[in-house]
C-alpha cells in the first residue's frame, strides 16, 4: 500500500486575499442574527446567501461566514459537505439534476442522463467548459407520476426523451417557473437583489435571483 | 441509589448514570464505541443496544420491548429490567460489528493502536470471523491533520469522540465530519489543523486506530510495554498518567482517570515533555572534590562523606552558616529526608525554596470557560511539586527563606556551605545563580544535568528524573498523590530518595509509604495519599 498523505497543515486561504463577500452580502447575513438565539444558528441562511451572491461557496467564502458567525471554519465545512444543494466550486448558470431513482430509471431515466453528458460533454457534478451548465443526479425528484423527469433549476421537465435533450438545452427560458411566489416569500429579498444588481459584481445563478432581479 | 437489574442480576447503581455506564460499572463487557463517559451522548454507534422490560400500551402487561434500545442513552431507574444476553442483542451486536468492518483494510500488522484496538477486541469477542463484503473496499488517503496527529481515515468507525473533544473539551473545534452518509470523514478545515494544546486526547479516546500520535508511530508494539501509574510533573495541576516503558525507556505517556484533577485528559505538553529523560547529558554519576582531585567514590561511600563533609564544616563555621535549597521538583519524601539530614547536622540551618518555574498564563478549557463550565486547566506554574515542599519546609520550622532572599544573603557572604537541589527539566541556572557559586566553600549540588554550578561544587550527585524516582507530589489544589518508579536510572546514578534516605541514616530500603509512614508523626496529612479510582475494566 502507497504511503499516501494528503497534508491538511498547508491553508487553502490567502489570508491576504480581498474578501469575496461584498457589503450588501454581509448585511444580509446580518439582518439574520436577530432571528436566532447564536449567531451559530444564521450558518445556514448564511450559506444560501452565498450560494445566491457567487454561484457557489468557495474556501475564502467559508472562513468569511466563520468569521462573520463566530464560528470555526471546519463547522462551515461540516454544514456544507452534509449538503449537496451548496456548492464549494462553481456551478453553472443553470444545474440540471437528474432523476436516478427506480421509477425514472425503470422509465428510461438512464438515458437521458447518458445523452446529456454526451451533449454536454461533462460528467456528473461538473460543469460545462463556458460555465453555463452543470449536471447532477439527485435520489428522487417526487415526480414519479410524469417519469423519467429532471429539473433545470427548480424547474421541473416531466416525461424526458432522450431525444428530446437537445431541445430542452437550446431552450432559452428552460428554468422559468410560472407558479407564483407563495405569501411566505421573504420580500426583504427583494431590496437584497436590487442591492446586488446595482453592486454589478454579484452574478445571479438561481431563478430566484433572476426572479427577484425582474421583479425589481 | 437505584438498583437495576441486568441479565437477571440486580445491581446497585449511581442516580442518573446511563445503563452503559452502570453494567461497565458492574463489571459487564459491553461493546461500544461511541460512549465515553466524559463527552456527550450521541448513541450513534449502535453497539451497545439492548432488550428493556417495558409495559405494553394495550395491556400494561410487562413485556420485553419490540426494538433495541441504545444502553448509552437510557438513564437508569429504580426497578428497571434490561437483557444483554440475548439472541437479538448478540445478532445485532455480529451486525454492526460486519458493518464497522465493511472497508476496513484489516491492516493490524501495520497499526500502532493493534493490541489496545476495540476493532480487534470487538470483532473477536462480538464479531463474526468472516466478511460477506464482497465489492471493491473504499480505500481513503491518510491526511496529515496537524503537527502531532496522523488520521487514518479507513481505519476511522466515525464514533466522532474527536469531534466532541475538540468541540467539548478543548473548545477549539478544529475536527469536523465532512460528507454525508457512507462517505462521512472526519477532517479539518485545510490550513487550520489540529493544534490546540490538549490535541493529544483524541488519540487516546479513539477507539480505533484511526487518530495516531506522530510521536509514538511504528516506534513499538503495544503489547511490548509496561504501564506504571505516575503523576505528570509538567505544571502544578498534577495530573494523573500513566508511564508507558519497555527495557528501560519510556515511549509515551498516557492520562489515567482521576475525578478530582484531570478526568481523562491531559495536555500535550505534559504528554511530550518526557523526552528530557534519555538526554545524554544527564548527570550519570556522583563526583567529589577534595583539593585539585576529582574523584567518583562508590555510592556505598556517598553517606560517609557527605555527612563528614557537612559535620567538619558545622564545627569549622558553626551551624547557621549552613544553607539548603529544596527543589519543587523533589518528591515531599525526598524533601523531607533532606530537610531533616540538614537540620540534624546543622540545627540553625536555612532551608529554602528552589526558583519556581513560571511560563505565560494558566490556560482553562474549553477555551474561554470559566468558573463550573473549566474542564481541564493548565498551569503557569511549570512544576509538580511547590506545595509538597513548602509542606515539608512548614514542618521543619526555623530559618525559611525564599530562593531571592536566599541569592541575596548568599551574595552577603551569609552561608559557606549550601546544599542546592536542581531537578529542572530546562536550565535553571542564570548569571546571578551562576556566580553564587564561588560564595560557598562546600557546595553540595543534586541535579540532573551538567550545568555552570558544577565548577564550584564540592560534592555532585546525580538527580533522577521522576519516571525513575517514587514518592508523592502535592498539587496546586493540595492533593497528595504518590507515583511510582516507572524505570531504572541511567548507568550509575541512583534514586535520589535512596541516597537520602541512606544519608539520613535510616535503616532498611527507601520506599515513598515508609517515608511517608515516618512523615505523618509531623504532617498527618500524609498518613494517606490519595489513590483516584480504577477505572471500570471494559470502560474504554
Amino acid at each position: 500500500m502507497a504511503w499516501v498523505t494528503i497534508n491538511r497543515n498547508e491553508p487553502v486561504v490567502d489570508p491576504k486575499a480581498p474578501p469575496v463577500l461584498g457589503e450588501a452580502v454581509r448585511v444580509k447575513i446580518r439582518s439574520f442574527f436577530d432571528r436566532y438565539e447564536t449567531k451559530r444558528a444564521v450558518l445556514l441562511p448564511a450559506l444560501h446567501i452565498v450560494q445566491d451572491a457567487l454561484g457557489h461557496v468557495p474556501w475564502q467564502a467559508m472562513v468569511e461566514i466563520a468569521d462573520l458567525l463566530e464560528i470555526h471554519p471546519s463547522d462551515v465545512i461540516d454544514t456544507i459537505s452534509f449538503y449537496t444543494h451548496f456548492w464549494t466550486h462553481p456551478k453553472g448558470e443553470k444545474v440540471i439534476t437528474v432523476c436516478r431513482s427506480i421509477s425514472c430509471e425503470v422509465m428510461g431515466g438512464a438515458a437521458v442522463l447518458e445523452e446529456l453528458k454526451k451533449q454536454l460533454k461533462i460528467d456528473e457534478h461538473e460543469t460545462t467548459k463556458d460555465g453555463k451548465y452543470s449536471l447532477v443526479t439527485e435520489e428522487c425528484l417526487a415526480g414519479c407520476d410524469n417519469a423519467p423527469c429532471l429539473l433545470i433549476n427548480e424547474k421541473l421537465h416531466k416525461h424526458v426523451k432522450p431525444q428530446d435533450v437537445a431541445k430542452l438545452l437550446a431552450e432559452a427560458n428552460n428554468d422559468r417557473i410560472a407558479v407564483p411566489r407563495s405569501a411566505l416569500f421573504d420580500a426583504s429579498t427583494l431590496s437584497f437583489a436590487a442591492a446586488s444588481k446595482t453592486n454589478g459584481a454579484l452574478l445571479g445563478t438561481t431563478s430566484d435571483v433572476r426572479e427577484m432581479r425582474e421583479a425589481d | 441509589m437505584p438498583k437495576i437489574t441486568i441479565d437477571n442480576q440486580e445491581i446497585e447503581c449511581c442516580n442518573g448514570v446511563p445503563v452503559l455506564q452502570a453494567a461497565l460499572e458492574a463489571g459487564r463487557d459491553i461493546p461500544h464505541y461511541c460512549y465515553h463517559p466524559g463527552l456527550s451522548v450521541v448513541a450513534s454507534c449502535r453497539l451497545c443496544l439492548m432488550e428493556m422490560m417495558m409495559p405494553n400500551p394495550k395491556t400494561q402487561e410487562l413485556q420485553w420491548s419490540p426494538k433495541l434500545v441504545p444502553s448509552c442513552q437510557t438513564p437508569v431507574r429504580d426497578g428497571m429490567v434490561v437483557r444483554f444476553d440475548s439472541e437479538r442483542v448478540r445478532q445485532s451486536q455480529a451486525t454492526c460489528m460486519e458493518f464497522f468492518l465493511l472497508n476496513h483494510p484489516l491492516d493490524c500488522p501495520v497499526c500502532d493502536q493493534a493490541g489496545e484496538c476495540h476493532l480487534q477486541d470487538y470483532s473477536f469477542k462480538f464479531g463474526k470471523p468472516e466478511s460477506r463484503m464482497v465489492d471493491q473496499k473504499l480505500v481513503n488517503p491518510k491526511k496529515d491533520i496537524g503537527p502531532n496527529t496522523l488520521l487514518y481515515q479507513d481505519r476511522c468507525v466515525m464514533c466522532t469522540r474527536c469531534v466532541r473533544f475538540t468541540d467539548e473539551i478543548s473548545g477549539t473545534h478544529e475536527l469536523c465530519m465532512v460528507n454525508r452518509g457512507s462517505r462521512t470523514e472526519i477532517d479539518v478545515f485545510p490550513g487550520r489543523p489540529l493544534d490546540n494544546p490538549l490535541q493529544g486526547n483524541v488519540v487516546d479516546i479513539c477507539p480505533v486506530g484511526s487518530l495516531l500520535d506522530k510521536d509514538f508511530l511504528f516506534k513499538r508494539r503495544v503489547w511490548e510495554l509496561k504501564g506504571t501509574p505516575s503523576i505528570c510533573p509538567g505544571c502544578a495541576t498534577g495530573c494523573a498518567i500513566r508511564i508507558d516503558h519497555a527495557n528501560d525507556k519510556v515511549y509515551r505517556l498516557k492520562p489515567r482517570f482521576n475525578p478530582k484533577v484531570n478526568q481523562w485528559w491531559m495536555c500535550d505538553e505534559g504528554r511530550f515533555g518526557f523526552k528530557y529523560v534519555h538526554n545524554k547529558k544527564r548527570i550519570r554519576s556522583p563526583l567529589v572534590r577534595r583539593g585539585y582531585e576529582t574523584l567518583t567514590p562508590s555510592w556505598e561511600d556517598i553517606p560517609e562523606i557527605v555527612r563528614f563533609r557537612l559535620e567538619e564544616h558545622v564545627r569549622e563555621k558553626g551551624a547557621a552558616k549552613v544553607a539548603a535549597v529544596l527543589s519543587p521538583f523533589m518528591a515531599c519524601e525526598e524533601a523531607w529526608l533532606l530537610a531533616r539530614f540538614v537540620r540534624e547536622i546543622a540545627p540553625q540551618s536555612v532551608l529554602a525554596m528552589g526558583p519556581v518555574p513560571m511560563e505565560g498564563e494558566d490556560q482553562f478549557f474549553p477555551v474561554g470557560a470559566k468558573g463550573d463550565a473549566v474542564r481541564f486547566t493548565i498551569l503557569k506554574e511549570k512544576c509538580p511539586n511547590r506545595r509538597g515542599v513548602e509542606m515539608v519546609l512548614h514542618a521543619a520550622g526555623g530559618d525559611i527563606v525564599t530562593f531571592e532572599q536566599f541569592t541575596e544573603r548568599s551574595g552577603k557572604g551569609d552561608f559557606s556551605a549550601a546544599w542546592i537541589v536542581g531537578g529542572y527539566p530546562k536550565p535553571w541556572v542564570d548569571k546571578n545563580t551562576a556566580k553564587m557559586g564561588a560564595n560557598f566553600e562546600l557546595l553540595v549540588l543534586q541535579d540532573l544535568f551538567v550545568n555552570e554550578l558544577m565548577a564550584g561544587a564540592a560534592i555532585v550527585l546525580p538527580s533522577c528524573a521522576w519516571v525513575e524516582r517514587e514518592g508523592s507530589f502535592v498539587n496546586a489544589a493540595g492533593l497528595i498523590q504518590s507515583f511510582e518508579r516507572a524505570i531504572d536510572p541511567p548507568d550509575t546514578a541512583r534514586r535520589d530518595g535512596q541516597y537520602l534516605y541512606e544519608i539520613a541514616g535510616l535503616p532498611g530500603l527507601y520506599t515513598g509509604e515508609r517515608v511517608r509512614e515516618r512523615m505523618a508523626e509531623a504532617l498527618p496529612a500524609f498518613a494517606k495519599a490519595y489513590a483516584a479510582p480504577e477505572l471500570p475494566v471494559h470502560a474504554h
